[in-house]
Order: C-alpha cells, then sequence, then structure tokens
C-alpha cells in the first residue's frame, strides 16, 4: 500500500534520512524501530508532507506522493498522530473529532451550514469506537493524559484513513494507559483492517503487535523483514538491540 | 540628471539611512532578545528629541546646548525606559504577542498626550551649531555638514553595537538570550536582568536617534508615528532580532527613499513601503539569518 | 478548567442561554428601533457611528480572534469601501446602488490580493506585512490627488433623496449591521468557522486532516474585508466624506482594541467594543482633548488585568468551558 524509495533528507548539512526504503503491504501493522535519532519522526514527516524530501520516492497506492502539501496527502488516504499532544486546545472533544470528519467530506469550507448538526453521527461512531463519547462536550484540555493522547489517534481515525501512521503511540504513559493503546492499535488493526504504520521505543508494544519490521539505524534502512527474522539479523543486533541491552 | 544632484542625493539617503539604524537597531535588539513588538520604541525616539530640543533651549540653542542634549537626552530616555521594563513589561512576558504589542501601544497613546501636555502642540526647531552649519563640496556635489556628521556616528554605533555583542559578557549573554533562551536560564542567569538592560540599551539608541534628527526637522507630534513603522519594516526585513539585518535594512530604505525623492517625487512616500513589501514577498524570513 | 466544572455544563443550559440570547438581542433590536423616537438627532447619528464601527470590529475578529491571524491594518478595507462609494459618486455617474455594491467587492479583492501574499507567513512576520501592504494602500490613496484629492479627502458625497435624514441613515445601518452580524454569526458557526478555530489552534494538525490552511485563512481575511468594506460604505452614509484617516495606522489599532476589550473569544465581543469606545470618545471629548490619553491609560489596564476582554471574562467565570 505504502512505498518507500531511497529517500534522504538533509537538514543544514546534517544528513538526517540518508536511505530510507519500506513497503507496508495492505492490512498489515509495521514498525519502524531505531535508536534515537534514527530519523523515525523526520521519515514520518516526509511521508506526511510536513517535511519536502530531497531525493526519492514516496508512493502510496501506487501514486506518487513525494512531497506533496500534507492536507493532499490527508485527502489521498494517509492519517497521521503525533508524538506529542497535537489537539485543538479550545475545541471540545466532540468538535476535535467533528473537524476531522468534517474535512474528510470535503464541507469545511461550507459558510451557511450550522456546523452542530452536521456528521454527527459519524463523529459519534468514532467517539464510541475509543470510549470517548461521555467526555464529548467536555473541553479537550480537561482530559487526562492518557485521554488526550487516545483523543490525539481518535481524531486521525476521524479523517478514516486507509493508512494510519502513529508516532509513538504510547510515549509518556502509564503501563494501563499502554495496555489500552496495544488494544486499540490491535482491534483497529483485526476488525477494521486497518493498515498501520508506527514508530515505538517499547520493544514489547512493537513484536506484540506489528506483523512486519523495518529498522532504520543514522537514517539508513538496515532491515526490513518479520519480526523474528529482525530479531536474529546480526546487523540489527549490532546497530540496536545490542546497544540496549 | 546630473551626477553631483545624484551623488548628494545618494549621500543623503545614506545619512537618512543611520537614523533609520540607530533607532532600528534598539527595536530589534529588544525583538531578539525580550520577544516583544515595541510600538513605543517611536515614541521614544519623539521624546528623544523633545528632550534635546529642551535642553538645547535652556542653553540658550547654542552649541554647549547642543552636545550636552545629544550625551544627556538618550540617558534620560534610557532611564524612562528602564521604569517601563520594570514597572509594566516584565508583567507580561509571559502573554501572547498581541497583548505585549497593544501594552506597548498603550504606551504610544499616553506618551503622545504626555508630550502634547509638556511642550505644547506648537512646531518646534532645534539650531544645529555652527561647526556642523552649512556644506561642503565633493567633486562638485553639495553634501550638508549634518549629514555628514551623521555618516560619522551611525558606524561609529554600529561600531559600538559590534563590540559590544561579540567582545563584552554582557554581550554575549544578550546574543544567548536571543538564540536559545532555555540555555541561558539552564546556566542560572537571570534573563529578566538582560531584559531590562536590553530594553534600557533600546531606549538609548531611541533616544539617540530623536536627538540626532531633531536639529534636522520640526520637532512636532506624530513624529513616532512616522519612525515605527519604518523601523518595524526595517527589523523584519532585516531579519527579527538581527542587527546587522537591520543596518542593511536601514541602508536601504535611506537610500530607496532618496532616490525616491529624486526621481518620483510625487509618490516617493510609497517607496519604503513597496521596498518592505518586495522583500516580504521574495524572502520572507528577511535578509539575514533571524534570531528567532 | 477541570473535568468536574465542564461537566455541569449539559445542554439544556447551552439552549437557555441560545434562548436567553435570542430573546435579549429581539428585546435589544425592539428598544432600537425606537431609539429616534426617544432621543435626540445627535444620539441617532452617534448610534449610527456605533452600529459602522461594530461592523468594522466585528468583520476584524473573524480573522483576529477566530482565525489567530495578527491582522494589524485592518482600516485598510473599510477605506478602501468608504473610498470606492465616494469616488463613484462623485466621479462617476453611475447609479448609487452600483456604487454600493462595488464598496465591499473592491475592498475583497484588495483583501484577496493583500492576503495572498499574507497568508504564506506566520505569526508576526503576517502582522508586519499586513502593516507594510496596508500602508501601501495608505499611501496610494493620501498621494493620487487626482482619482482621491489626496489629503484633502473628499466631502459633500452625493447620496439618493431616502438617505438623507439621520433616521433613515440610522435604520439603513442598523438593518445592514444586524443582517451582517446574522450572516458572521452563521459563518462563525459553520464549518468554515468550526475549521478556522481548528487552524488557529493547531495549523500543523489541520493540514495533516486535510485542511489546506492558507486557502482557508485567505478565505476569512477576504470575508473580513468584505464586511469591513461594507462597514466603509455605510461611513460614507453616516458622514458623507472620507479622508485618508480612514486608512491610517492608528484607526486600525483602534479596532483591534475595541476587539480586545469586548473579547476575542465572544462574538459579540467587538460590538461590545465599539459601543464602549465610541460612546467613551464622545463624553471624554466633553471633558478634556486627551481622548487618547485616556484610551491609552484604559488599554494598559485592560492588557494587565483583563486580557480576555469584558464579555469573555464574564463568559468565563460563568461557564469553565472553552475560552483560550
Amino acid at each position: 500500500m505504502l512505498q518507500v524509495e531511497q529517500l534522504r533528507k538533509a537538514f543544514d548539512g546534517f544528513q538526517a534520512i540518508t536511505d530510507a526504503n519500506l513497503s507496508v503491504p495492505k492490512g498489515e501493522v509495521v514498525a519502524v524501530i531505531g535508536p534515537n535519532g534514527a530519523g523515525k519522526s523526520t521519515l514520518f514527516n516526509l511521508i506526511t508532507g510536513h517535511l519536502q524530501a530531497d531525493s526519492g520516492h514516496v508512493r502510496f497506492k501506487s501514486r506518487e506522493i513525494t512531497n506533496l502539501a500534507p492536507h493532499k496527502i490527508c485527502h489521498q488516504g494517509v492519517g497521521r498522530s503525533f508524538q506529542l499532544i497535537n489537539i485543538f486546545s479550545s475545541l471540545t472533544v466532540f468538535e476535535n473529532i467533528q473537524t476531522a470528519v468534517i474535512s474528510k467530506h470535503r464541507l469545511d469550507r461550507k459558510l451557511f451550514r450550522p456546523a452542530k448538526r452536521l456528521l454527527v453521527e459519524e463523529t459519534l461512531e468514532v467517539l464510541e469506537n475509543f470510549g470517548l463519547v461521555d467526555f464529548k462536550n467536555h473541553s479537550c484540555s480537561s482530559l487526562s493524559y492518557g485521554d488526550q493522547k487516545v483523543l490525539e489517534i481518535a481524531i486521525a481515525l476521524g479523517s478514516k484513513p486507509d493508512l494510519l501512521l502513529l508516532d509513538e503511540p504510547t510515549a509518556g504513559m502509564s503501563p494501563d494507559e499502554t495496555r489500552r493503546i496495544v488494544n486499540l492499535i490491535k482491534r483497529l488493526s483485526q476488525q477494521e483492517g486497518l493498515t498501520i504504520l508506527l514508530t515505538e521505543h517499547d520493544m514489547d508494544l512493537v513484536f506484540d503487535v506489528a506483523q512486519k519490521i523495518m529498522v532504520l539505524h543514522q537514517g539508513r534502512t538496515i532491515a526490513q523483514g518479520l519480526p523474528e527474522d529482525i530479531r536474529n539479523d546480526k546487523s540489527v543486533q549490532n546497530a540496536y538491540l545490542g546497544e540496549t541491552g | 540628471m546630473d551626477f553631483a544632484t545624484l551623488a548628494s542625493q545618494l549621500f543623503i539617503g545614506l545619512s537618512r539611512g543611520m537614523i533609520f539604524f540607530i533607532v532600528s537597531a534598539g527595536l530589534t535588539l529588544i525583538f531578539g532578545v525580550l520577544r516583544i513588538t515595541n510600538f513605543a520604541h517611536g515614541s521614544l525616539y519623539m521624546l528623544g528629541a523633545f528632550i534635546a530640543y529642551s535642553i538645547s533651549i535652556f542653553f540658550g540653542q547654542g552649541p554647549n546646548g547642543f552636545w550636552l542634549a545629544l550625551l544627556v537626552a538618550p540617558i534620560a530616555v534610557m532611564l524612562i525606559s528602564l521604569v517601563i521594563e520594570r514597572g509594566l513589561l516584565r508583567f507580561i512576558y509571559n502573554q501572547e504577542h498581541l497583548m505585549q504589542m497593544l501594552l506597548t501601544y498603550s504606551l504610544v497613546l499616553i506618551a503622545g498626550d504626555l508630550v502634547k501636555i509638556i511642550w505644547g502642540t506648537e512646531f518646534k526647531s532645534m539650531n544645529i551649531p555652527t561647526i556642523l552649519r552649512g556644506s561642503f563640496n565633493l567633486w562638485g556635489a553639495s553634501l550638508p555638514s549634518y549629514n555628514a556628521f551623521l555618516l560619522i556616528v551611525g558606524p561609529i554605533v554600529a561600531l559600538g553595537l559590534w563590540l559590544f555583542l561579540s567582545r563584552t559578557h554582557l554581550g554575549k549573554i544578550c546574543r544567548a538570550t536571543a538564540t536559545d533562551r532555555e540555555m541561558v536560564d539552564i546556566l542560572g542567569i537571570d534573563s529578566t536582568r538582560v531584559f531590562a538592560l536590553v530594553f534600557a540599551m533600546g531606549g538609548w539608541l531611541a533616544g539617540l536617534g530623536g536627538a540626532l534628527i531633531a536639529p534636522t526637522t520640526t520637532i512636532s507630534m506624530g513624529m513616532d508615528a512616522n519612525i515605527i513603522i519604518y523601523a518595524f519594516l526595517i527589523v523584519v526585513i532585516g531579519g527579527l532580532g538581527n542587527v546587522w539585518g537591520a543596518l542593511i535594512s536601514s541602508i536601504i530604505m535611506g537610500v530607496g527613499e532618496a532616490l525616491g525623492i529624486l526621481f518620483i517625487p510625487g509618490v516617493a512616500i510609497i517607496i519604503p513601503y513597496v521596498i518592505a513589501g518586495v522583500l516580504l514577498i521574495i524572502k520572507p524570513s528577511g535578509l539575514l539569518k533571524s534570531a528567532w | 478548567m477541570s473535568a468536574n466544572n465542564s461537566s455541569t455544563l449539559k445542554m439544556p443550559q447551552g439552549k437557555f442561554r441560545a434562548y436567553l440570547g435570542l430573546g435579549l438581542s429581539a428585546t435589544g433590536i425592539l428598544i432600537l428601533l425606537a431609539m429616534p423616537t426617544l432621543i435626540s438627532q445627535y444620539y441617532v447619528y452617534l448610534l449610527a457611528t456605533v452600529f459602522t464601527t461594530a461592523l468594522l470590529a466585528t468583520s476584524l475578529n473573524l480573522v483576529l480572534g477566530y482565525g489567530g491571524l495578527l491582522h494589524l491594518h485592518h482600516g485598510v478595507f473599510y477605506g478602501v469601501g468608504a473610498y470606492t462609494v465616494a469616488i463613484i459618486m462623485t466621479k462617476t455617474s453611475w447609479p448609487f446602488a452600483v456604487a454600493v455594491v462595488l464598496g465591499p467587492l473592491v475592498a475583497a479583492l484588495i483583501a484577496l490580493v493583500i492576503g495572498w501574499f499574507c497568508v504564506r507567513l506566520r505569526g508576526l512576520y503576517f502582522g508586519m506585512l499586513t502593516l507594510a501592504l496596508g500602508q501601501l494602500v495608505w499611501a496610494i490613496i493620501y498621494r493620487w490627488n487626482a482619482l482621491t484629492n489626496g489629503d484633502n479627502g473628499i466631502h459633500a458625497i452625493p447620496v439618493p433623496e431616502f438617505l438623507t435624514s439621520v433616521n433613515s441613515v440610522y435604520y439603513t445601518t442598523l438593518i445592514i449591521l444586524c443582517l451582517s452580524l446574522v450572516i458572521l454569526y452563521l459563518i462563525s458557526k459553520s464549518p468554515f468557522g468550526l475549521t478556522l478555530l481548528a487552524t488557529r489552534d493547531n495549523p500543523m494538525r489541520s493540514e495533516s486532516l486535510g485542511i489546506h490552511v492558507r486557502r482557508h485563512r485567505l478565505t476569512a481575511f477576504v470575508i473580513a474585508g468584505f464586511f469591513a468594506g461594507l462597514a466603509g460604505v455605510l461611513f460614507v452614509l453616516v458622514e458623507r466624506s472620507v479622508a485618508p484617516s480612514l486608512l491610517s495606522w492608528n484607526k486600525s489599532a483602534e479596532i483591534l482594541i475595541m476587539c480586545l476589550m469586548g473579547g476575542l473569544t465572544v462574538f459579540m465581543g467587538p460590538t461590545l467594543g465599539a459601543v464602549i469606545l465610541v460612546f467613551l470618545s464622545m463624553f471624554v471629548g466633553l471633558y478634556t482633548e486627551y481622548w487618547l490619553l485616556v484610551l491609552g491609560v484604559l488599554l494598559l489596564i485592560l492588557v494587565l488585568f483583563l486580557p480576555q476582554g469584558i464579555l469573555g471574562y464574564f463568559i468565563k467565570s460563568n461557564d469553565k468551558k472553552g475560552g483560550v
């Protein structure tokens, strides 16, 4: 579904991504791992158009999406969540999701239709799916950290993507909250057949949910394959697993 | 169009640029270090001119009055700035940009009327000391002496700022605060004292600009509005917080304005805005690297 | 803002507030309709000025409050709208209706051009470019003697017979203000308005949800320009003259202060700010020539002690939802 080929990106002479390659098959959960500073977030930003690549290709559903504007990439069917909490702080929980749903249906430029009654069912569906219905009229800044992180992911689902990118979905979370996210990822993948690409520090989580793993080291893809193969790969052990013990 | 006219107009433009630079250097320092959009900077400049005028009058418009005014007016404005920073600004450092901007704008309104109350509304003028009066000839071009004086003072100020920012401990702290405030906090430097210092220095520069311009123009209400918009544009097109960017764009503005007066006198007023608009459109982040 | 506070705010209360708002505005409009029979002509004229200013301030707030954009020179569109009418009525033989329609349209067009450049920049840079390009328009109007009569402005602008009495101007401005406020309110509550808030809160996230942030901001900018131009048309009806000071930077700052005073996050905030400032300047003007000093002190107090504005303050203390 998603192919990344020989992607390169430099910042002020610093080569952040030297040679990234990745293929994400439809319906699978793929994880990108690598030590801090390996370029995982940069890779995500390149895929979603928040950064411009120097060279290389990103293809989605066999269409070239390299260096398209972020909003165009979203309309192709790529959704993403962010590592830090990136929600609309002055809106209610309901409106946070509704904004995504409205944009998905390309109704965001309608001027004279009350937003309040627009696409309510679809928005509630997402809220229910994520267990956020009880909070729907709350200001999102009143939510707990864990709930905000769930909302962060839920917003991305509001635009009904075919491919969901999750950047460190459990960063800063307690074990309980992490379990909640793991179950969520599994459910999205198994029940809804969503294709997911994620980065994560928590190796237990990665080997638990991912069907395929790509290892990024100093901006370069050094291995890509099934979890067992990655676990046994010598270069990966040297570069990464060795480091973390 | 002969060479002499062009040369003397260029010369005048350059010296105007020096005034722009002295004023906007203070503004850009404040921008860079305090991250505050100081609309009151124009008012400080106006205060500098009025205070210089009063000092000069006190000494019967003689040469001593001029030199003393040049010395004392900037210091007086600096003290006023210090009061503003300690008394008001430091309470709003955590507020959003618009609020900080409006606070400094409230000072513009207050200062404008206070000047009216203290000095009255009639136009005032200040004498140029004899030594700087008249003009001299250079390759057939007639160049006013006072503008030559400005062309000497401008680079001295630039040099002084450079020495301060690159050679002194305090200057290095200022630059560090502009580029990476968290780092400065981590090093245990009291950044609010740096803020007070920079704001006072900015005020000194604004006051100096006002005192320098005073003998060349009618000192009147509205001086503040004229300079502040220019200074803002200069600071932004130079790159926020970058003193050298401010120098370059001041010269561009000064020369551009002077050439505009020479070639298209009827619409010369629009020249600075056209320059600023075009530069912002083709180089939105400023000519030189911004401190932000 | 704890969860407790917001959970007390359930639908019924929201509905109650909506009805309360509706009832209040209906009463308000009735009182305003009866006004000319109750007060002297001078106050009728002053109210017409208030209406004009209220429309201007509310249009700015679409960009400033809802869009979160540092728009520093909104007076330009006000002036362009007013000058368009003035020039058409004095230099051409076109009918008045054309002038009235073209006023806001030309303002919107200028907003499109200025906005097209500005929306590519962010934060302070956006603000500075609005300032530079706005000053450019001001300077052109100030200098183009043949067309605009320069510094002197244009006076004794002819208007149709039925718009010559103070009362008819009063009702016209009132009706146009009400209609415009309804339209702007609908826009603020539309998908467009919601999305605009989202781009204000978090532009990057908005982009990754498929929102074309720049185009969205530009649309808001043009709509604001249109209504500012309409306010300019009303200004011509009220004053029958125009001058470059309409586009001066001080004017733009005054509009900003109105928005801030009423509250940037509240729809009726700018209207309240306009009412207060117009009346206050009139009353203060009776006692002293130092109105700007008073305004400055007022603004200082506002920024230091009431940054959320008057309406913003009351709504926040009633209801902990929302508020930025």
